[in-house]
C-alpha cells in the first residue's frame, strides 16, 4: 500500500535569501544592472570623492576658463576653479538630497497612502482630499515659491521642502496598491483573530507592497534629483555649496554656454541626467520584477509543425 | 486512423502535446492526448487542478498564447488541420464552426457593451451586415437559451450569474456551429442554476445536434450529460470511455478514487478516504506511471514503467494492471484515436 | 499523512448546554450611495443554536446570507437588529479588549481561499504564533514553539511545514494551516466559511474528516458555511437551510434530508448531482434565481419559484415553527400539516 507523502519538496529558495532573489533578479534584467551600475558608481564617488580627484573644488587659484588638459580633466571654471573636482565633490550633496527626500516622502506616503486604504470611510477620504490638493497644485511654482518664502537655503530644508511637495504622488499610488491588498483574506483573518489596526498596516500589508514601495522610492529620488537641482539653478540653494545645481547656478550666470565656456554646464548636466537614469531604469527594472506581466516575453522561435493530413 | 467507435467524427485530436517554454527548461502541460469527438456527440473533459484539461482545451480552440504552445500532435477539425493556420484563417472557421464559452461570463463578456451590442460585432466580424438580420438572429439565440429578448440591451452586470452564462451559450449558438467547446462553465453557479443550465445545454444539443466538449471538474455533475469522459491526470489521458461505464466499473486507480470521493445525500453513510497527497508538479514528474505515488493498488512495475493506453471493452485505461488483459484479448498494439502522421 | 477515515457515527454529538444562540438577528446594509436610499436585506431575523460538540451545516446559495452570518458571529459587522448570546452572555455586552480578544479566541474563524488566507510575506508559522501571542500571552517563546507544533501534528501536517512559505504548500495544506490557527487558541466554535469549496474534491474529504476529528477529539464545535449538501452530509449533524437572508427549514441532518418539509429545500436536494444515482433529470427545471433582497415587501421569499405557494404567502412573512421534535421549517403550507411535494428528486 503506498502511501504518498504529503510533504512538498522543500524549495531551495527560502526566506533568507530574500536579497539574493533581488540580487539574481538585478542580475538577470538588464535595465536593473545598467542602473545599479550607475548608481554605484556615484555611490562611490560620493562617499569617497578624494580618491577621484585630487584638487579641492572650491580653490579658485588656477587658471581662469581653461579647457580641457591631463591637468584639469575638465577644465576650470572663470573663477578659476577646477571643473572636475567640482563635479566630483558635488555628487555628495545631490546623493544627501536624493536619498533623504526620497525616503522621506516615501514613508509619509507609505503611511498616508496605506493608512487611507485600510481606514477607509471618512478617514479616507480626509486624506485623500489632502493628496489631490496637493497633486493638483503645479509642482514647480510651488516649491519655488516655498523655497523663496524659506529664505534659508541648507540642505536640510531643502529635503524637507522637497518632501513636502512630493509625497503626493507616490501617496496614490501606495494607496491603489494598499485597496488591492485589503480584500486578501488574510488581513480579515488578522482582523478576526484581534490585530490591532497599526499592526496590522505595519506587518501585515507594508511588507507585502515592498517591491512597489522600493519602486515609490526611486521615484521619489529621481523627483528630489532633478528638482533640487533646478531649485539650484534658479538660485534659491545654496550658492556657496557643492553641487551641481550650483554650479549650473554659476555657469549661468556666467554665460558659459555663450562664451564657448561649454564643460562648466554640460558636465554637471550630463551627471543629472545620468543619475536620474539609474533611478529611472532601476525603477522600470523593480516594476518588471515586482510584475511578471511586464516582463518583455522573449520570442519563441516556433517551429512551423506541419499539418498532418486526416 | 480514426476511432471505429466513433461515429462521423467532427473533431480528431491526435498525440497531442503542449509545453510552456520557461527560463529553467520547459513543463509538458499537455503529453500525448488523442481523443475523438462525433457529430453531436457530449465529450466531459474532467480532472482536478493542474491536470491540463484547460491547456487542452485552449490548444484545440488555438487559443494558446506564448510562452505554451503545441509541441506535438494534431487537430483536425472537420478534415482541415487547425494547428499551423495563420490567425486570418482560423478566424474564419471560429464561431461559424466551432464556437468556445469561458468560464467565467464577467470575464468573457464586455462590461462596457450591452449583450446586444456584443452580438452584433460578434455577426458582423464574421460578415452578417443587415441589421435586421443580426436583430433577429440576437433574439432568436437569446429566445433558445430562456432568456427574454429585451434583455439584448441589457448590461452584463445587471444580469445574475445564471444569465451571463446563458447568454454566453447564446452567443456561441449564433451560427449554430458544429462544435461548442465549454470550460467549466458553471463553476461559479449555484446548484440549482448548474442543473438548469446543463439541462438547457442538453436541450440545445438535441435540437441543433452539434458536438460538445466540456471541460469539468465537478464528476459528479457531468455524469448525467455527457456521451463518453475523459479522465486526465497529471497532462495525460488516464481513463476514456462511455460514460456509464466509467462511472459503474472504473478501471483506473485514479477515477476509482475520484469516484469514491463524492459523499451522497442518498443511501447510507459510509466514511470516505479521498486520494492522499496531490498531483505531482508536473517540473518533476514521478518516473513511471505519474499515479503511482498515490495510488492504493501500485505495484513495482508502476515505479519503473510508463504505461500506455490500453484498450479493454471499448474503455481505453492507462494502467499496467490492464496490459495483460489487453495483449490477452488479441489487440495488439496500444492504440486508440492516434493518427498515424 | 496519517489515516483520517474516522468513522462518522463512533461519538454521538453532544448537545447537553447550548454553547452559541442567534436571536432575531438581522443585518442590513445601505446600497446605493448617500443619496438612494435602498437597503439591502442581507440577513433577516435569524433564529437558531449551536450546542457543544456539534457540526452545524449552514448550507444555501451564494446571496443567502449564509457568510454574513459568518461575519456577524466573528465581530466582523454588528447587528442591525437582533442578539447573539455566547455562554449566555450577549456579544453587545463585551466591552474591552480583553473580553473580545477572548471571544475571538473561542470563536476563530476558518476562509474559504487557501490562496489568500495567508501573507505570503511570512512563513505558515506566523499566523498561528501571532494567534499564540494575542490569546495565550502566558506561554513563553519555547512553549509557543511546541505549541504550534502541537497543532500542526493534530491537523496532520508535519511540524516541519512550520518553516515553509505558503506558496510551497498545497491548497489542501493551507487550508490546514487555517485549522491550525484556529484551534491552537483553544477555541469552543469554528466558524468555517466554505473551507472546501475551492479544493480539488479528492483532497476535500481529508479536510471534512479533520473536521470530524475536532469535534470527536478536541471537543470543538464548527458551523461549517456551505452550498454543497452532500459534504454537509458527511460531517455535520444538524442543517440550516437559507434562502434569501431568512431560515427556511433546520433540524437534524438526516431527517431534514429524508423528509425535507420546505419547498425550496425539496429543490435544492432534487438538484444535486449524485454519480451513484440512476440517470434521471428532474421533471421541473426551475430556472429561477434568489432574488436579491432590497426593500423587500412581507410575504414569503420564495413564493415566486413555489409551485405550491397559497394566497397567504404573499402577504405574510412566514416564521420558523417546529414541525416535528427538533425540525422547524418556515413555510405556510407545511405548517398546516399538509404534506409539501413541491420538487421530487
Amino acid at each position: 500500500m503506498a502511501a504518498a507523502a504529503v510533504t512538498v519538496p522543500a524549495s531551495p529558495v527560502t526566506a533568507n535569501s530574500a536579497a539574493r532573489r533581488v540580487w539574481r533578479a538585478v542580475r538577470k534584467n538588464r535595465k536593473a544592472t545598467a542602473g545599479a551600475i550607475l548608481l554605484i558608481f556615484f555611490i562611490f564617488l560620493g562617499l569617497f570623492p578624494g580618491l577621484i580627484a585630487h584638487d579641492s573644488p572650491t580653490a579658485e587659484i588656477y587658471g581662469r576658463s581653461m579647457g580641457v588638459s591631463s591637468a584639469h580633466l575638465l577644465g576650470t571654471t572663470a573663477y578659476g576653479q577646477d571643473i572636475f573636482a567640482q563635479v566630483v565633490w558635488g555628487t555628495r550633496q545631490v546623493l544627501i538630497i536624493a536619498f533623504g527626500a526620497g525616503l522621506a516622502a516615501t514613508a509619509i506616503a507609505a503611511i498616508i497612502g496605506v493608512s487611507a486604504a485600510y481606514l477607509g470611510g471618512t478617514w479616507d477620504g480626509v486624506l485623500n482630499l489632502i493628496t489631490d490638493v496637493l497633486l493638483v497644485i503645479p509642482l514647480f511654482p510651488l516649491l519655488i515659491v516655498i523655497a523663496a518664502y524659506v529664505q534659508n537655503s541648507g540642505t536640510v530644508v531643502l529635503i524637507a521642502v522637497l518632501t513636502l511637495t512630493g509625497w503626493s504622488y507616490t501617496a496614490r499610488q501606495l494607496r491603489a496598491q494598499a485597496l488591492s491588498v485589503r480584500s486578501r483574506d488574510f488581513l480579515e483573518a488578522a482582523r478576526v483573530r484581534g490585530e490591532r489596526a497599526v499592526y496590522v498596516v505595519c506587518v501585515e500589508i507594508l511588507p507585502t507592497m515592498t517591491s512597489l514601495l522600493v519602486a515609490a522610492f526611486l521615484t521619489n529620488a529621481l523627483y528630489a534629483v532633478l528638482f533640487a537641482s533646478s531649485l539650484q539653478f534658479i538660485g534659491l540653494g545654496d550658492p556657496n555649496a557643492t553641487s551641481w545645481g550650483t554650479m549650473l547656478y554659476w555657469a549661468e550666470n556666467n554665460e558659459a554656454l555663450q562664451t564657448g565656456q561649454y564643460m562648466w554646464a554640460v558636465a554637471p548636466g550630463v551627471c543629472i541626467a545620468a543619475l536620474g537614469t539609474a533611478f529611472a531604469l532601476l525603477n522600470y527594472a523593480f516594476d518588471e520584477i515586482g510584475n511578471p506581466a511586464l516582463r518583455p516575453v522573449r520570442k519563441i522561435r516556433s517551429k512551423r509543425v506541419r499539418p498532418a493530413r486526416s | 486512423m480514426s476511432d471505429p467507435h466513433v461515429p462521423e467524427p467532427v473533431l480528431e485530436v491526435s498525440g497531442l502535446s503542449v509545453e510552456y517554454v520557461l527560463d529553467r527548461g520547459s513543463v509538458r502541460a499537455v503529453d500525448d492526448v488523442s481523443f475523438t469527438v462525433g457529430r453531436g456527440e457530449f465529450l466531459g473533459i474532467v480532472g482536478e487542478s493542474g491536470c491540463g484539461k484547460s491547456t487542452l482545451l485552449f490548444a484545440v480552440a488555438q487559443l494558446l498564447a506564448p510562452p505554451a504552445r503545441v509541441e506535438a500532435g494534431s487537430v483536425i477539425f472537420k478534415g482541415e488541420s487547425l494547428v499551423g493556420l495563420t490567425d486570418k484563417q482560423l478566424a474564419a472557421t471560429r464561431w461559424r464552426n466551432l464556437s468556445v464559452v469561458m468560464q467565467s461570463a464577467m470575464n468573457a463578456l464586455n462590461p462596457v457593451k450591452s449583450i446586444g451590442a456584443q452580438f452584433k460585432d460578434a455577426m458582423r466580424a464574421h460578415g452578417v451586415r443587415r441589421s435586421d438580420e443580426i436583430a433577429d438572429r440576437s433574439a432568436e439565440v437569446l429566445r433558445m437559451v430562456g432568456i427574454d429578448p429585451a434583455h439584448l440591451r441589457s448590461y452584463p452586470h445587471q444580469l445574475s450569474g445564471g444569465m451571463r452564462q446563458r447568454a454566453m451559450i447564446a452567443m456561441a449558438m449564433l451560427f449554430t456551429p458544429d462544435l461548442v467547446i465549454m470550460d467549466e462553465p458553471t463553476s461559479a453557479l449555484d446548484v440549482v442554476a448548474q442543473r438548469s443550465l446543463m439541462v438547457q445545454i442538453k436541450e440545445l444539443q438535441d435540437a441543433y445536434r452539434f458536438a460538445v466538449i466540456f471541460v469539468t471538474h465537478d464528476m459528479s455533475l457531468i455524469s448525467h450529460f455527457s456521451d463518453r469522459l475523459m479522465v486526465m491526470y497529471a497532462g495525460q489521458v488516464s481513463e476514456l470511455g462511455a460514460t456509464r461505464s466509467v462511472f459503474d466499473a472504473p478501471r483506473h486507480p485514479y477515477t476509482q478514487g475520484l469516484l469514491e470521493a463524492f459523499p451522497s445525500i442518498r443511501g447510507p453513510k459510509v466514511p470516505l478516504k479521498g486520494i492522499p497527497g496531490s498531483p505531482p508538479n508536473l517540473a518533476m514528474i514521478p518516473g513511471g506511471c505519474r499515479f503511482h505515488p498515490r495510488c492504493p493498488v501500485a505495484f513495482d512495475r508502476c515505479s519503473e514503467e510508463a504505461p500506455d493506453l490500453y484498450q479493454l471493452d471499448g474503455s481505453l485505461v492507462r494502467c499496467l494492471l490492464y496490459d495483460d488483459a489487453a495483449a490477452d484479448a488479441d489487440a495488439s498494439a496500444p492504440t486508440g484515436g492516434r493518427a498515424d502522421a | 499523512m496519517p489515516d483520517d477515515a474516522v468513522p462518522i457515527e463512533a461519538v454521538p454529538a453532544d448537545t447537553g448546554g447550548e454553547l452559541l444562540r442567534a436571536e432575531h438577528l438581522t443585518r442590513h446594509f445601505k446600497i446605493g450611495g448617500a443619496l438612494a436610499r435602498h437597503t439591502l436585506h442581507a440577513v433577516d431575523d435569524v433564529n437558531f443554536s449551536i450546542g457543544r460538540r456539534e457540526i452545524v451545516a449552514l448550507a444555501g446559495e451564494s446571496g443567502s446570507g449564509k457568510s454574513t452570518i459568518a461575519r456577524l458571529l466573528a465581530r466582523v459587522h454588528a447587528p442591525t437588529a437582533g442578539e447573539i448570546r455566547y455562554e449566555g452572555r450577549p456579544l453587545s455586552q463585551l466591552r474591552s479588549r480583553r473580553d473580545r480578544l477572548r471571544y475571538s479566541g473561542e470563536v476563530p474563524m476558518v476562509f474559504q481561499d487557501p490562496f489568500s488566507s495567508m501573507n505570503p510575506v511570512f512563513r505558515v508559522s506566523h499566523g498561528v504564533l501571532r494567534c499564540l501571542k494575542l490569546h495565550r500571552p502566558e506561554l513563553s517563546e519555547r512553549q509557543r514553539r511546541d505549541e504550534a507544533a502541537r497543532v500542526f501534528e493534530v491537523v496532520g501536517l508535519g511540524p516541519e511545514m512550520l518553516h515553509r512559505f505558503a506558496y510551497e504548500l498545497s491548497g489542501g495544506q493551507r487550508q490546514r494551516v487555517g485549522f491550525a490557527q484556529a484551534l491552537v487558541t483553544r477555541p469552543k466554535l469554528i466558524l468555517a466559511d466554505e473551507p472546501v469549496s475551492m479544493l480539488d474534491v479528492s483532497i476535500r474529504i481529508g479536510l471534512l474528516n479533520l473536521m470530524a476529528k475536532l469535534r470527536d477529539e478536541e471537543n470543538v464545535s464548527i458551523l461549517y458555511i456551505t452550498h454543497d449538501i452532500a459534504s454537509a452530509r458527511y460531517v455535520a449533524d444538524r442543517l440550516i437551510v437559507m434562502y434569501a437572508g431568512q431560515i427556511a427549514e433546520s433540524g437534524p441532518i438526516e431527517e431534514v434530508l429524508a423528509a425535507p418539509k420546505h419547498p425550496y429545500t425539496q429543490l435544492l436536494l432534487s438538484a444535486v448531482p449524485d454519480p451513484r444515482a440512476p440517470l434521471g433529470v428532474a421533471a421541473e427545471t426551475d430556472r429561477g434565481e434568489p432574488p436579491k433582497v432590497i426593500d423587500p415587501t412581507p410575504g414569503c421569499r420564495f413564493r415566486w419559484r413555489c409551485p405550491v405557494a397559497i394566497d397567504t404567502c404573499s402577504h405574510v412573512t412566514p416564521v420558523l415553527a417546529e414541525l416535528e421534535p427538533g425540525h422547524e421549517a418556515a413555510c405556510h403550507v407545511a405548517q398546516t400539516g399538509a404534506e409539501v411535494k413541491a420538487f421530487s428528486a
